[in-house]
């Protein structure tokens, strides 16, 4: 995992829109986005059912590629890039994390893990060697063989984000990672994305559960397509309205001290 | 991007057929059938030629074969039968046969002259029974060999008849039927000898000898009134060295002969050897057939479980493109799996095609030929039903769209 201080954006968001559906039943799922996202920072997406939070997501993965707008990954507009060379980007780059893990069925958790990395062109042994590695962080690794029906949620959820690692990605996606767990198992998965933010990844988390935003070093509320609260931009108006609060505070000293100055 | 997928493609293969073994074996049934036809044609066909070549080749190699008509195609050569017995005129004659034996280096010459007929004896002959006019060098260029007594000679008289082994026992009650006589179109023969048996029925004189009856050619010519239709005429060059030499005289006698028109066809080597018996061409045309039509629906059971599959496994293609499969990735992964269905089953085919073909040959006078050819031609039919069949669900796999296909409940 790549730990880089530069706070660069990787991700970069210009009015994008994405549409649904043709004449009278045409909706838009996106309406307008602008975000830009800097490297190594831990970003919560929130809000209602609909609002477009995956659809970002799908956007953000390289998985949707029918929107309009602007989309900039590390400097690079996406529309320029090829389809195999996003395909390759999708499996260097990208880790991507589901609300119902999404593990294949008929492959064995090892097989599973590995996966990325034989789309990115490692051979078959090497991956395997490197999949077993890296369940071992995990403490999977007497589970290797397992088929994924026959593990809990919890460390369904586990191999899942373990799959998701294995290429060292710089980016990982996370849709309600916890949706499908319990608070216990919630809370596992959370301190193991809190560790991989405190490595220098940069992650982005849909979720509904707004006790998880704690994890998180920003947050962002999505309404109807469009981005309604960003924690950054709270922050800074907070700071903005501070300063004129303390400005009207001394102004206020002032006059007072001018009142004062007058009964005297 | 060097890419080591192929190996991944394959266990995939093996372990997704795996994972349905039965509907992974019916789907195999139809290719296996195919290919096991198509490699018992083949090997039957190929033992056929096989029996004729070696039987050139005992002779030494240094034969000719002409018969009337222009050589086709080799395609239609080894499609349509020769027509022994047509209704159209014989554009070989006498005088061709006389010219023949003025070429240098021509050691013997032979016209074959066969005619069906009523052949009255002790008992009567069977209905296929050929009777075969021509002159006493056959026995030296065919080397055919004597039972009992003597072969046709200028010698003795020309009412001689020298008959099969079998053809004796049919009609006369014995091996030993010299001296005996038989009626042929109203005239009568004396049986000067009896063949050898030679059990070949396959052989480059389209003739089966233990069946036959052998009369003077110039018996022959009486009996059709001067107008003697020659089948073929066999030479035989002083040496293998000469037979070029020989075959390109014969082309330029007989083009002079026949007013310039290529109206005949010298053969030689291989090019006698082709099949020419007739059941063959019609159990082999049969058989095609049916080959062609099982290859046909075993292709198109191939596509239907392969879309079956993909469609099983939408989901599966969405994980995959999320992980960073690209849809050439996709492609491959599909087409590997209909290809390891069409090759394994081919591969059963070809075992099972020679297990037929081995059965077959016992009832035949030929076994069967197993040579490379056959086992390419076997491996190339698989590899491209694979493919055709496999493609189209491929594609369909490699184009969906990885959002809904993750969102698909499958």
């Amino acid at each position: 995992m790549a730990i880089t201080t530069k706070k660069t954006p990787v991700i970069k968001l210009r009015d994008l829109k994405k549409r649904f559906g043709i004449g009278d039943a045409e909706t838009y799922a996106l309406d307008g986005v602008d975000l830009t996202i800097k490297n190594g920072e831990f970003v919560a997406i929130m809000g209602p059912s609909g609002c477009g939070k995956t659809t970002l997501l799908n956007i953000i993965g390289l998985l949707d590629r029918s929107y309009f707008g602007q989309y900039e990954l590390d400097e690079k507009p996406v529309d320029s890039i090829s389809r195999r060379k996003q395909a390759f980007i999708r499996s260097k780059q990208i880790g991507y994390i589901f609300q119902n893990f999404n593990l294949v069925p008929r492959l064995n958790i090892i097989e599973n893990v590995a996966l990325p990395l034989t789309y990115s062109g490692i051979p078959r042994i090497k991956s395997l060697i490197e999949a077993s590695e890296i369940l071992k962080t995990f403490h999977l690794n007497e589970r290797e063989y397992y088929m994924p029906h026959q593990l809990s949620g919890g460390q369904i959820q586990r191999v899942a984000i373990a799959r998701a690692l294995v290429n060292k990605p710089t980016i990982i996606l996370a849709d309600e990672p916890t949706g499908n767990l319990d608070s216990r198992s919630s809370h596992i998965i959370m301190e193991e994305l809190a560790q991989l933010h405190k490595a220098g990844n940069t992650i982005i988390m849909v979720t509904h559960n707004a006790n998880l935003t704690t994890y998180a070093s920003r947050v962002i509320t999505m309404l109807d397509g469009k981005i309604d609260t960003d924690s950054r931009d709270v922050i800074a108006k907070s700071e903005k309205t501070k300063s004129k609060r303390t400005k009207l505070k001394k102004t206020k000293k002032k006059l007072v001290i001018k009142k004062k100055r007058k009964k005297k | 991007m060097t890419r080591f997928l192929i190996i991944n493609h394959i266990h995939n293969a093996q372990q997704s057929l795996q994972s349905s073994r039965v509907r992974s074996a019916l789907t195999m049934l139809g290719v296996t059938i195919g290919v096991a036809s198509v490699t018992a044609i083949l090997a039957l066909g190929g033992g056929a030629g096989q029996v004729i070549n070696d039987q050139i080749n005992k002779l030494g190699g240094n034969i000719a074969v002409i018969r009337p008509g222009a050589t086709t195609n080799p395609i239609n050569n080894i499609t349509q039968p020769q027509n022994n017995q047509g209704y159209a005129t014989s554009s070989l004659s006498k005088t061709d046969l006389e010219k023949l034996k003025e070429i240098k280096h021509i050691d013997l010459v032979a016209p074959l002259m066969t005619f069906g007929g009523t052949i009255t004896a002790d008992s009567p002959a069977p209905a296929n029974t050929k009777i075969l006019a021509t002159t006493p060098e056959l026995a030296g260029i065919s080397n055919l060999k004597l039972r009992e007594g003597q072969f046709l000679g200028s010698e003795i008289d020309e009412n001689s008849a020298v008959v099969g082994q079998q053809l004796s026992v049919n009609i006369f009650g014995t091996e030993s039927s010299i001296g005996s006589k038989m009626t042929i179109h109203g005239q009568t023969f004396i049986v000067v000898g009896v063949l050898k048996m030679l059990n070949n029925p396959i052989n480059y004189n389209s003739i089966d000898f233990d069946n036959s009856v052998i009369i003077n050619y110039s018996m022959g010519e009486k009996l059709y009134k001067n107008n003697a239709q020659i089948q073929q005429i066999n030479v035989r060059s002083d040496s293998i060295n000469n037979l070029d030499q020989v075959v390109r005289d014969i082309n330029k006698v007989l083009l002079k002969n026949h007013d310039g028109e290529k109206d005949f066809s010298i053969l030689v080597g291989d090019q006698i050897s082709q099949p020419t018996n007739q059941l063959f061409f019609s159990i082999a045309g049969v058989t095609a057939a049916i080959a062609a039509i099982s290859l046909f629906v075993g292709g198109i059971g191939i596509m239907n479980i392969m879309l079956v599959t993909v469609a099983e496994r939408t989901r599966e293609i969405g994980i995959r493109k999320a992980l960073g499969a690209s849809n050439t990735d996709i492609l491959y992964q599909f087409l590997i799996e209909s290809l390891a269905i069409s090759i394994v089953g081919g591969i059963i085919g070809y075992i099972v095609g020679y297990v037929i073909a081995f059965i077959v040959s016992e009832f035949l006078v030929f076994s069967p030929v197993i040579n490379w050819q056959v086992a390419v031609t076997a491996m190339l039919i698989s590899i491209v039903m694979g493919t055709v069949f496999g493609l189209y669900p491929a594609i369909r796999a490699a184009r969906s769209d990885p959002i809904e296909s993750l969102n698909r409940h499958s």
